[in-house]
């Protein structure tokens, strides 16, 4: 009798402090965004990645980006600024392998945490790397440039900054297995700003220089559409295979008309989420070994399967 | 010994904390555990409750949505099967009205593409593939089809994720279908807003397991989440649990489409649960100590008193005299009588005590005051045939001075009655004793006396040296073949009077001196040393009375202590 009369009010007492304790919430963690562009539909679906993640994760998230993809300067002042405004975390892909290493080592010093996507930096200083595997990618670029069936193959490449890891990374695993095939006689590479137009220019600069070129290659997303308006606009559509990278709205209408042959397809939108993830992972206490690449899916879409519904969820971002 | 048994049980103090505590753990443990019991199973089931619920609402608001573009859908065959001459100005209208519609389209007998009304773009005129429409399917299209998620792939420039909706039309003209794409995002504001729990989440997916719209489609996409298509599809309506996770399936008007609410258990239940366990913790700490708290107070009011009582027990067994009893306050009503009771226990036992001591002390007394007046009759009748034979031998002045000691000798004895006489006619009765006896004894000893003048005022037991120098004679001196010796000295110690009885006799082993001092005298009448001890001690107490210190062959010390003793009366009632 004694205890139960005890009781009754001890429990109302008890779920009364239960009540107080659990409207304290935890402040949510701070991580900066810095990519290597704002307005390429690559970066789009990178930043819906990144944002659902901070949704979902509750992060105040911060996404900077400089005007052209070579502004590495402007990388690293975004940089500076995400450790003076004390985020926790750091989601970068580095304009330069090299330029941008002083600037995250010492962002590094000051208690961030570096997680790279998408292009690397030569730093020890990083965390963990998500993206794709892009020696691979290259490969794979080969693979599909290889598919024609002529007796000699001539192939331009166009390229961005020689500063850029990934490109560097995709041209090497490109050149690996060009040289692997017997058809292969020449390849030329031109390197151009990363913009849609200095691509066309280059690509046709390159496409009459050398005629006898019958595949090219636009190693990401905007010198794939200037190689893509070169080829369409030469008419050589059928004649030059090309082979480009990610989902361009543009791309995809060329490949309907036959000016782009295949498309490199990476995963920009789990680029952005896992990266967000993985901050958020650091920032409650977890490690990662930064040696080992979190690869994030990459596809081959091609004319005859683009339709498939796996390429459409491949290709088209939804909503 | 027995206080000592008593200690090996339990004390009453254990078994009641004991008690307490086990009973309030028990209760505590039964309380606590049909009440996560029932805690879990409401849980359970309002979460079950709480899904369906939260779906059925949602499927309402989709089914509604379905009841809309259904009789857009009739209105679009209305129009299209009758001669409309501004058809151009009701889809301009339509399509700015209606931002769900992402294309009307119209296909002709063989599915050739006829029209195509959008505000979206241009139609491709080479598009290789028409994902909204495939001519081989056109059976399926008959009763109509609403397709699963797809891209529309006829624009230029324009990739919309879109369902499809096709009817047939009853026109004579070119038009005998008709598609309405819906774009997907849409579909979105419907449900992509409805949580179930902190996690939980619905979808909605078309018969087949296609995803039609999920709130992380975009996540299923990239490969970085998935849902388990193919079990979900296999589920009938209702509440499935599979994994720690509710699925709850509800199929739309349309029969076709399938809501989908997905919760965790684990989130719903099994955290609150351990948030309830996390609180019951401290009240279940709280509910302990309360009893400890409890158990303690039931201890000083209940067996605290009765461990005191026991404790005074005790001591009133180990000394009855010195023993008070005074109860402790503030116990329980029965306690207090117990207590009470033992309190005048113990007045009526030291009473009875004290009622047997007077009573033993009387005895004594009567018995003493017998054996004084007997005079031992061996002694009287030598210390007379002495004195007739010194008449006979003319000795008049020695027969003279025995008669004198004889009756100073009785004189003394009787005392008219006193108690306590003088240690100066003490002295004198031990003086004339020695007298007659040294003349019997044919000067066998000599004796001395060495007084203190300060002591002799004062008083003490009458008949107290006698029985000593008598057993110094027959003890010590008697047989002895040099001289005896007998010195009896008075003087004060202290506060006390101090009388000393020596002889260089014999002397006594252990033995005799624990047979004279122990045993009432029985070869003849008169008054023995035990006799003495005795009355010094039920007169003065305990600290008084005779100590003997002997050595045989060397000679026996007796020692007599007495108070300074002025009144009779201050003993003479005792």
């Amino acid at each position: 009798m004694r205890t139960g009369k005890c009781l009754l009010p001890l429990l109302l007492a008890a779920l009364l402090l239960a009540g107080c304790a659990a409207s304290s919430g935890g402040a949510a963690h701070r991580v900066y965004f810095v990519a290597k562009s704002l307005d390429t539909e690559f970066w789009q679906a990178a930043f819906a990645g990144a944002n659902a993640a901070s949704a979902e994760y509750n992060i105040d998230l911060t996404i900077l980006g400089p005007q052209t993809e070579e502004d590495y300067q402007a990388q690293n002042d975004y940089i500076a600024q995400a450790a003076e405004a004390g985020a926790g975390a750091l989601v970068f892909s580095a304009i330069s392998y090299e330029e941008n290493a002083a600037a995250i080592d010492e962002a590094a010093k000051k208690g961030l945490k570096v997680v790279v996507i998408d292009s690397d930096v030569a730093s020890d200083s990083v965390s963990v790397r998500i993206g794709t595997d892009n020696v691979e990618a290259g490969r794979m670029t080969a693979a599909a440039a290889l598919d024609a069936g002529e007796e000699t193959l001539v192939v331009g490449i166009v390229n961005y900054d020689l500063g850029s890891r990934n490109g560097q990374e995709r041209e090497e695993g490109l050149r690996q297995a060009l040289q692997e095939d017997g058809r292969v006689e020449d390849v030329y590479t031109i390197n151009v700003l990363t913009t849609p137009q200095a691509a066309r220019d280059g690509a046709v600069r390159l496409l009459e220089e050398h005629p006898e070129i019958n595949v090219l290659v636009g190693l990401n997303e905007p010198l794939a559409v200037g190689a893509a308006m070169a080829v369409d606009e030469l008419g050589l559509a059928g004649r030059v295979r090309m082979v480009g990278f990610d989902t361009n709205v543009r791309c995809i209408d060329l490949m309907q008309t036959g000016a782009v042959s295949a498309l490199v397809v990476q995963n920009p939108y789990a680029m952005g989420y896992l990266g967000v993830e993985y901050a958020w992972k650091l920032l409650q206490g977890e490690s990662f070994d930064p040696n080992k690449l979190v690869d994030t899916a990459t596809t081959i879409v091609t004319r005859d399967n683009m339709f498939t519904p796996e390429s459409q969820r491949a290709l088209f971002p939804f909503g | 010994m027995e206080s000592r048994r008593s200690r090996k049980g339990l004390s009453m103090n254990t078994v009641l904390m004991f008690s307490i505590l086990s009973t309030v753990a028990a209760v505590l443990a039964c309380t606590m555990l049909v009440f996560l019991r029932t805690y879990r199973d409401s849980l359970f089931r309002s979460a079950q409750t709480g899904s369906s619920r939260t779906i059925s609402q949602a499927a309402v608001r989709v089914d509604e949505y379905l009841d809309d573009i259904n009789e857009l859908m009739a209105l679009l065959e209305g129009s299209l099967e009758g001669e409309d001459p501004d058809r151009e100005g009701f889809f301009d209208t339509l399509l700015a009205i209606r931002p769900d519609v992402v294309a009307v389209s119209t296909y002709d007998g063989q599915g050739r593409l006829v029209n195509c009304y959008s505000l979206g773009g241009s139609v491709r005129r080479d598009a290789a593939v028409n994902l909204s429409f495939d001519a081989g399917q056109m059976e399926k299209y008959r009763s109509g089809y609403i397709s699963p998620p797809h891209v529309v792939s006829i624009f230029e420039g324009y990739y919309p994720w879109a369902v499809t909706m096709i009817a047939p039309l009853d026109a004579a003209g070119a038009e005998a279908w008709v598609a309405l794409d819906i774009s997907c995002s849409n579909i979105s504001s419907y449900i992509s807003g409805i949580g179930i729990g902190q996690r939980g989440y619905c979808f909605l997916m078309d018969g087949r397991g296609d995803i039609v719209y999920h709130p992380q489609q975009q996540l299923i996409y990239s490969s970085l989440k998935s849902e388990d298509s193919a079990y979900i599809a296999g589920l009938e309506d209702g509440n499935h649990v599979s994994g720690g996770v509710i699925y709850t399936v509800q199929t739309l008007k349309n029969g076709n489409w399938r809501m989908v609410g997905v919760s965790y258990l684990e989130e719903l239940i099994s955290d609150s649960v351990r948030e309830a366990v996390r609180l019951l913790i401290p009240s279940v700490l709280l509910i302990l100590a309360a009893s400890l708290i409890i158990s303690a107070i039931l201890s000083r009011t209940l067996s605290r008193p009765i461990h005191s009582l026991a404790e005074a027990m005790q001591r009133f067994e180990r000394d009855a005299d010195s023993f008070t009893y005074k109860p402790a306050p503030g116990m329980a009503r029965e306690a207090r009588m117990l207590s009470e009771s033992f309190g005048q226990m113990v007045q009526r036992i030291r009473q009875l005590v004290e009622n047997v001591r007077s009573e033993e002390i009387n005895l004594r007394k009567t018995e003493l005051k017998a054996l004084q007046a007997q005079i031992n009759p061996h002694f009287l009748y030598n210390t007379l045939d002495s004195i007739s034979w010194m008449c006979e031998q003319g000795k008049n002045g020695e027969a003279v001075r025995m008669v004198n000691a004889l009756a100073t000798l009785f004189r003394i004895s009787i005392s008219r009655g006193h108690e306590l006489i003088s240690i100066r006619s003490e002295l004198q009765h031990a003086e004339s004793y020695l007298k007659i006896q040294s003349y019997r004894y044919k000067n066998q000893f000599t004796y001395s006396f060495d007084a203190a003048p300060e002591c002799l005022d004062y008083l003490c037991n009458k008949i107290t040296l006698q029985p000593l120098l008598e057993n110094a004679i027959y003890h010590g001196i008697n047989g002895l073949v040099d001289e005896g010796e007998i010195r009896v000295s008075v003087r004060l110690d202290g506060e006390d009077v101090l009388f000393t009885v020596e002889d260089n006799g014999n002397g006594m082993d252990e033995e005799q001196i624990r047979a004279i001092m122990g045993k009432e005298r029985s070869d003849h009448a008169g008054i023995g040393i035990k006799n003495v001890n005795d009355r010094l001690k039920i007169y003065f107490g305990s600290p008084y009375g005779i100590t003997i210190h002997s050595r045989p062959d060397v000679g026996t010390r007796v020692l007599v202590r007495m108070p300074k003793v002025t009144e009779e009366a201050e003993y003479e009632n005792r």
